[in-house]
């Protein structure tokens, strides 16, 4: 199975469309806000095709990877994009991420397919609650509904599902909005040389299971509002990306037999050699775990 | 951060169990200072439980002299005591309204029904609990800690086997002797049965009992997931809980059940889909039930997949305590809870107590004026003369005053 915790130009387009849709929620209260802290913002991929080239005055950017910030800061509009490597759930990446804010206020948070990563998501928490009722930031966060499923991705450290979020939603202030990302699912047919129906309808389900759970608190929460994102598949890219994906599998597993038999070899030779110096042969185990 | 879970013992209760684990949690993952503080008055234990680790265990005596940030009442006897300690907040983990656990002519139903409108910040198990007391004082705002599992200790298979022919596999789980637990009805749902079945009872103290074909009992946590991976079906017939784990812990031994609508048993039961949700006094439809799971072969192995797929997304007890220890640095920052609205509240629910009580007092007054004049013979014949006259007629006397009582 192909885990996407990080949204690429590779990514496949029914992933980076539900991304944006969740940037594309919050891209109002992040234009209009002085300082947006985007905590896990990756490579901001979805972010800047959300916010479609405006941006607001300053952008704090939060991720674990240096070289995902490198590009989000690249890429993402902002009058000032700050990059912040940092490990959210220790005492010093919270730390790192409080001083950049400096003494912000009125600001936007997004916090979107975090906490599910975090070993322990207490302290993200807190310091978006704190953001929210202290500096007056809007906060919008989302988690996946992987216990529905249930997905056990190994990225993922705890099991997020709507007891879960329920859990979550207890801890927020109490003015708060819940949303459910769901998932649409459709086609459409165009008679050759007339134009695509720009936003065709879709039917409603009232059992719909969502595949991600949002939330939004601050001052700003009620402007959160519904918001549908359709394309037409991109079934060339999608192939494109299934078969470089396909590609690079068997090319890894052929360079991993390769390396296995290449190893083997120097094994035995190295055994060989242990013989004749009279010492115990080395024993450690060839294959990967 | 200092908490204190205050407890009446140690007695390895379920309820006991879940605060346990999480002190265990919170001490060793969280950096927290956890107390465990026997309520009842004795002395300061000198042992240590086991399975505490490094979580203390005091009397009321020494924790009076603690400091701490948050002091948590588990069960509606330790709220008072709770209450006794120098503490920053206070609060109440609530695992279920506990006032159900006695029936209505007991004094103690009330007594557990008042703690519920005590001022305190309220942390519970289960969405139901949370939900009710909201309802009954909306100004109050509950922080909700599901119980998580021991996903070493209850691992899940892969994939629940295929079983053939051989009789279905019942697993009931209880203590016979608490009313509210359902193990003889459980048990009647089994006889009632027509297919070939193997009955497992796991009882605190292991008795034998009708219709069971294993009893086994008390068992560890490990034994009781070897016996809850060797079942087809857990059987619960509970008329009160808070949550109701035992189905769940079968779950992750690939097990589906058959549960009556328990309360809690929403926060994982779908009927049709990991188990199935029979009526309340439903003896026989029980046993139907389990009849249907015997011979549909491919229904029983489609509920037990959908059992092990909820196992698999409910969340460890590892998540749990990060929960649990959000919950209790919210209640930290909270401000405490005005008493007000609590004590209109509290004073309403002890008028109707005392108006519930007037009516049973009223009942016995009747009764005792029922009574009267055949307690008046009683007296007359137990005058030795009287005694020795009416000996021939005591037998038939004695047979009429039974069945009058009865």
């Amino acid at each position: 199975m192909e885990w996407q915790e990080r949204i690429t130009r590779e990514t496949p387009p029914s992933i980076r469309i539900e991304h944006e849709l969740r940037y594309a929620l919050a891209a109002p209260l992040i234009r209009a806000a002085g300082t947006w802290l985007d905590l896990g913002c990756g490579a901001g991929v979805a972010a800047a095709a959300a916010l479609e080239g405006d941006g607001p005055a300053r952008a704090v950017l939060v991720d674990a990877s240096a070289d995902a910030l490198g590009e989000a800061a690249r890429d993402v509009a902002a009058g000032e994009a700050v990059p912040v490597e940092a490990d959210l759930a220790s005492d010093a990446g919270l730390a790192a991420v409080r001083a950049v804010l400096g003494d912000a206020r009125n600001g936007c948070a997004t916090c979107f397919e975090v906490i599910e990563h975090l070993e322990s998501f207490i302290g993200v928490v807190e310091l978006l609650v704190e953001l929210a009722v202290e500096r007056a930031f809007t906060v919008v966060l989302s988690v996946p509904n992987d216990a529905f499923w249930p997905v056990e991705s190994p990225w993922h450290t705890t099991m997020w599902g709507e007891g879960s979020f329920e859990e979550l939603r207890r801890l927020l202030p109490s003015e708060h909005v819940v949303a459910h990302q769901l998932p649409l699912q459709g086609s459409s047919i165009v008679p050759q040389g007339t134009p695509a129906l720009a936003a065709p309808g879709f039917v409603v389900r009232e059992d719909a299971v969502p595949s991600h759970l949002v939330a939004a608190f601050g001052p700003r929460c009620t402007e959160v509002v519904a918001r549908s994102s359709v394309a037409h598949a991109d079934l060339a890219a999608q192939r494109r990306w299934e078969r470089t994906r396909e590609a690079n599998l068997a090319f890894y597993e052929d360079r991993i037999q390769w390396a296995q038999g290449e190893f083997r070899a120097w094994r035995d030779y190295l055994n060989e050699l242990e013989g004749k110096l009279g010492l115990p042969p080395t024993t450690a185990p060839l294959d990967f775990p | 951060m200092r908490v204190a879970f205050v407890v009446n013992d140690l007695q390895m209760s379920g309820g006991v169990g879940v605060v346990v684990e999480h002190a265990r949690q919170l001490a060793g993952r969280h950096g927290f200072e956890v107390d465990l503080v026997l309520a009842r008055d004795q002395e300061e234990p000198s042992w240590r439980f086991p399975g505490l680790g490094d979580v203390p265990v005091h009397g009321m005596d020494r924790a009076r002299s603690g400091d701490y940030d948050v002091a948590v009442a588990t069960w509606w006897e330790t709220v008072g005591p709770a209450l006794e300690l120098p503490a920053g907040r206070h609060a109440y983990f609530v695992q279920s309204l506990e006032d159900r656990f006695y029936r209505p002519h007991e004094a103690q139903r009330l007594a557990a029904a008042l703690t519920h409108d005590v001022p305190l910040h309220v942390i519970t198990e289960a969405r139901w609990i949370a939900e009710t007391l909201e309802a009954l004082a909306p100004a109050r705002r509950c922080l909700l800690v599901r119980n998580g599992i021991a996903k070493d200790v209850f691992a899940s298979p892969a994939a629940p086997p295929v079983r053939g022919e051989e009789p279905l596999r019942i697993l009931v789980e209880g203590d016979p002797e608490v009313w509210f637990k359902g193990v003889p009805e459980a048990l009647a749902a089994t006889r009632s049965m027509s297919a070939p079945h193997v009955v497992t009872a796991v009882t605190p103290r292991g008795r034998a009992l009708d219709g069971v074909d294993v009893a086994l009992g008390p068992l560890s946590q490990r034994e009781l997931a070897a016996t809850y991976g060797e079942a087809d079906v857990v059987l619960k017939l509970s008329r009160v809980e808070g949550m109701s784990g035992p189905p769940l812990e079968g779950f992750h031994m690939g097990a589906t059940c058959v549960i009556t609508g328990v309360t809690g048993h929403e926060e994982y039961v779908v009927h049709g889909e990991n188990g199935l949700v029979v009526d309340w006094d439903d003896v026989r439809g029980a046993a139907r039930a389990l009849d249907l799971l015997a011979r549909d072969h491919a229904l029983l192995h489609r509920l037990r997949w959908g059992a092990l797929a909820t196992a698999k997304g409910w969340p460890s007890w590892e998540q749990q305590g990060a929960v649990m220890a959000a919950a209790l640095r919210a209640i930290a920052r909270r401000p405490p809870r005005p008493s007000g609205p609590f004590d209109a509240r509290l004073l309403a629910e002890l008028r109707g107590g005392i108006e519930g009580h007037a009516l049973v007092a009223a009942e016995r007054d009747l009764l005792r004026w029922r009574l009267a004049p055949m307690l008046a013979v009683d007296r007359a014949l137990e005058r030795p003369a009287v005694r020795w006259l009416s000996r021939p007629a005591r037998r038939t006397w004695g047979a009429a005053r039974r069945r009058v009582k009865r």
